[in-house]
């Protein structure tokens, strides 16, 4: 399937530690890192993206977030979010 | 009560009463007072005396006979000269005060009488006696002073008939009796009252109509009624007198306990997109996947609430959140809950996701090629401070000092696993987007046929190509088309052109040659799509689909009922004045089959300025020059090369410039009107595969050959590439192209994979440098 493949093919690129993803409740339903550094990263990116949106829609109700990336020392977490769910990439461009 | 004086009458003995709320203060009157005073220089009987003597009349008190001297400074002597000053009832000795008060029985008979008894430790007890006694003393009040002796002996035989407990004031009050004297009792006292202030216990202030109101006469006339009742009130039969008593009944205590008012703190935020949300939400239709579809199916206002109240739990940052939404969501679910599973494969399958996971793949890519599509963009390749350079890449960028010679640096490749292993045939960029390249792939030799490959690339995602479309057969050449940016025509080996539309995913194959009867039968060498300066409707310029095939034909197409159909441009004759070349003799003896006729054409392209002219490469390595519409007989034919045309392509900035490539491994460049080509060159005895100009320089073109890439300078040189770049060992570099906007050329090779190098160091100048180039081509054609 597409997405199966895309999802592989993200997996294995140069430098990306970790692919979660998250519905809407923030619980994980599906993910390549280990358990506890799941479910942190799950439950601290749902508020995160939660205050983002929050951010973007108080501006102007009619936009809404469709990206967010957060560029830190050791690497670089990426957030898609979407209505029901979100989609979280960490990866370590340096690698 | 007013007051009596009685001055003028008794000098001698004056006892000023005044109101005493709760004070007491009765002055002792003059020094009389204290000379006759063994009756009533007792004044001061100890203040706690006073003060039930006060409290029981008010201020509406008849003091007789009480000389009282202020409690602290008054000292008390009698007539020997004994300090007979009554102690504080609750301190003294019982044994002192009981002889004072002996002694002044007489001042207590009046209201302050029983204040006598008070003086003794049993002060408490004179309460309701004072009460009764000031009662009667207030009767006596209104008597005049004459009677005064009268009531004094009322209240002395009231107090014998009292009963009181205390023996010890009975005796005192025995001991008392004897200093009363007739003389004394026949005293006029005089009795001064003065008047306390008025207490009002019921005050209703009336109310005040004006006159001109609208119940001013109801008013009036209840007035009247009222006077007129009370005039007639005396006497009248209707009133009489009686009183009454309320009866309080008895109250009764109940307990009531009513239920504990349970507290709950609820909060909420409101924000703007949630308003927004909430009234846009009933217009549109929800037609989501089922989670949702479940919650619309209740009332608006419960989805409403429910889902701003889900947002404002999770606007909230406690960690409950999570707990608190799924219960919610609990609640409104029709279903039992959807566990990960069925989310995840609900996720999986759509639209938007696979949109996610595209811009999630390009920015983790944009991080990866970070510096080479920088590069790529003529961008300042930022260094990330996070990341250790490595040492050799700092040296890599210092070039700007010392000049270096013209190279090339290979930025990326595109390549992934599907390419891997085809050879690149042809590659087109397309035509609104010049970033979106298409790159065929397809065996150019027949001995291993695999079907076709297109592959657009973008170089937002270089590992992996935006759309991938299976041919059928292997793919010899492609071009994207003007008028309809996404329409790709695809010519292939086994004479069939499809045009794909890449816009969708599902690849759209929008029309196929297939069914065509005049279609192509030989593989179709190249493709192209003009724009022609001929345009009756001014807006749009026509636009016309060639292509030349290895059957000689040139046909240009259009599509009709679903379909292509072509009609023949041109059909390449062999010519027969070719009797220098080997071959000659046989091509005149096989004139006259049609097949064998016609000789295969490798190559075209038209005229930039002029769409109705155009060049076309055969097999034999002539160059003919045609036009669209004359179908019959070359223009031009161009003598030189004596192997296939691999490649002609016109000079975008001079016209009437054009080079060719062949197989003879050399490359001409020609003017329009020479029959002979002005320039030639050759580097390598390999054949060259593919040539373009660049489109920025005039001077600059860059050819490909097996075994390498040449970039020319005819500026610098004539002889000799500028830049030379070995193709991989075990690889053959098969096409080449220029980007359109950046110093970059692509490179195809028989790996699949399309190799992108950057050109450094070019000394090219700002301008086009055309006249440059004219100036050559002027110095080579005059010699």
């Amino acid at each position: 399937m597409l997405i199966e493949e895309t999802l592989k093919r993200i997996q294995s690129q140069k430098g990306v530690q970790g692919i979660i993803i998250v519905n809407s409740e923030g619980i994980p339903i599906k993910t390549t890192l280990d358990n506890s550094s799941t479910v942190q990263y799950a439950g601290l990116i749902h508020q995160l993206v939660m205050k983002a949106r929050s951010t973007v829609r108080d501006i102007d109700p009619q936009n809404d977030l469709t990206f967010l990336r957060v560029r830190s020392k050791k690497n670089e977490i990426m957030i898609a979010p979407d209505k029901d769910y979100f989609l979280i990439v960490i990866q370590n461009p340096s690698d | 009560m007013s007051s009596v004086a009685k001055e003028e009458r008794q000098k001698r003995r004056t006892l000023v009463l005044r109101p005493s709320s709760r004070t007491i203060n009765v002055s002792v009157s003059g020094i009389h007072g204290v000379n006759q005073s063994t009756r009533y220089s007792n004044g001061v009987v100890g203040s706690p005396s006073r003060k039930s003597f006060s409290l029981g009349g008010g201020s509406k008190l008849l003091e007789k006979s009480v000389v009282q001297t202020p409690r602290q400074a008054a000292r008390v002597f009698d007539e020997e000269g004994n300090d007979v000053t009554p102690q504080v009832l609750y301190q003294a000795d019982p044994a002192a005060v009981q002889a004072k008060a002996s002694r002044f029985f007489m001042d207590e008979i009046s209201a302050g009488g029983s204040a006598s008894d008070q003086t003794t430790t049993t002060g408490s007890f004179t309460m309701p006696f004072s009460r009764s006694l000031l009662g009667s003393s207030r009767i006596s009040s209104q008597s005049t002073i004459e009677s005064l002796n009268e009531e004094i002996e009322d209240t002395f035989s009231k107090r014998d008939g009292m009963s009181i407990n205390i023996p010890d004031v009975q005796g005192k009050r025995d001991a008392m009796k004897e200093l009363v004297t007739e003389d004394m009792l026949k005293e006029v006292i005089e009795v001064y009252i003065s008047e306390t202030d008025s207490i009002s216990l019921l005050d209703i202030p009336s109310t005040f109509v004006s006159v001109d109101a609208h119940d001013a006469e109801a008013i009036i006339e209840r007035n009247n009624q009222y006077a007129e009742v009370c005039r007639n009130r005396m006497g009248n039969d209707k009133y009489v007198d009686r009183s009454m008593q309320t009866l309080n009944g008895e109250a009764k205590n109940k307990q009531v306990q009513s239920d504990s008012i349970v507290m709950v703190d609820t909060a909420a935020t409101v924000t703007a997109w949630d308003m927004y949300d909430t009234y846009i939400s009933p217009e549109q239709d929800e037609t989501v996947c089922v989670p949702q579809a479940e919650r619309a199916d209740y009332p608006e206002v419960a989805v409403d609430t429910s889902r701003g109240a889900e947002k404002n739990m999770s606007v909230g940052s406690s960690t409950s959140t999570g707990s608190v939404a799924s219960s919610l969501k609990e609640q409104e679910a029709l279903g039992n809950g959807l566990n990960a599973e069925s989310e995840l494969q609900l996720i999986m399958l759509s639209e938007k996701f696979q949109h996610l996971l595209l811009v999630t793949e390009r920015s983790i890519l944009g991080n990866v090629f970070q510096p080479k599509l920088a590069a790529y963009r003529e961008l300042p390749i930022l260094e990330d401070s996070d990341i250790p350079m490595k040492p050799g890449t700092v040296e890599q960028r210092e070039d700007t000092e010392s000049p270096r010679p013209p190279a090339v640096e290979c930025l990326w490749a595109f390549s992934c696993e599907l390419s891997r292993g085809r050879s690149v045939s042809s590659m087109a960029w397309n035509k609104k987007y010049p970033d979106l390249l298409a790159v065929g792939y397809g065996e150019l030799d027949s001995s291993n046929q695999k079907p076709g490959l297109v592959c657009c690339w973008s170089h937002k995602n270089p590992t992996w190509p935006e759309r991938v479309i299976y041919c059928d057969s292997a793919v010899t050449s492609l071009d994207f088309s003007f008028n309809n940016p996404s329409q790709l025509a695809v010519g292939m080996q086994d004479g069939s052109l499809v045009i794909y539309n890449v816009q969708s995913r599902n690849q759209l194959c929008v029309v196929s040659s297939s069914e065509c009867t005049n279609k192509h039968l030989a593989p179709v060498w190249q493709i192209r799509w003009t724009q022609q300066d001929l345009s009756l409707t001014g807006e749009e310029k026509l636009e016309a689909l060639y292509t030349v095939a290895a059957d000689g034909k040139i046909c240009k197409w259009f599509i009709c009922n679903n379909g292509l159909d072509c009609i023949e441009l041109m059909k390449l004759k062999k010519i027969h004045n070719t009797k220098k070349k080997a071959g000659g003799n046989k091509t005149e003896k096989k004139t006259e089959s049609v097949l064998s006729a016609l000789s295969p054409g490798l190559c075209f392209d038209f005229h930039p300025r002029d769409s109705s002219i155009y060049l076309v490469g055969t097999w034999e390595g002539l160059i003919h020059k045609c036009s669209s519409s004359n179908s019959q007989q070359f223009l031009e034919t161009y003598r030189k090369h004596f192997c296939p045309v691999n490649c002609i392509i016109w000079c975008p900035l001079i016209p009437d410039v054009f080079l060719s490539c062949s197989s003879d491994w050399t490359i001409q460049l020609w003017k329009q009107d020479h029959l002979n080509p002005v320039l030639g060159f050759s580097s390598t005895q390999k054949a060259v595969c593919d040539i373009k100009w660049s489109p920025k320089c005039a001077t600059v073109f860059g050819a490909v050959n097996e075994g390498q890439l040449e970039i020319w300078d005819l500026n610098s040189s004539i002889l000799d590439p500028v830049i030379v770049q070995p193709a991989a060992p075990g690889v053959k570099m098969t096409s080449l192209l220029f980007a359109t906007q950046t110093d970059c050329v692509l490179v195809g090779d028989s790996d699949g994979q399309v190799t992108v190098y950057q050109l450094k160091n070019l000394s090219v100048g700002k301008n086009s440098q055309v006249d440059i180039l004219e100036d050559i081509i002027r110095s080579a054609a005059s010699r």
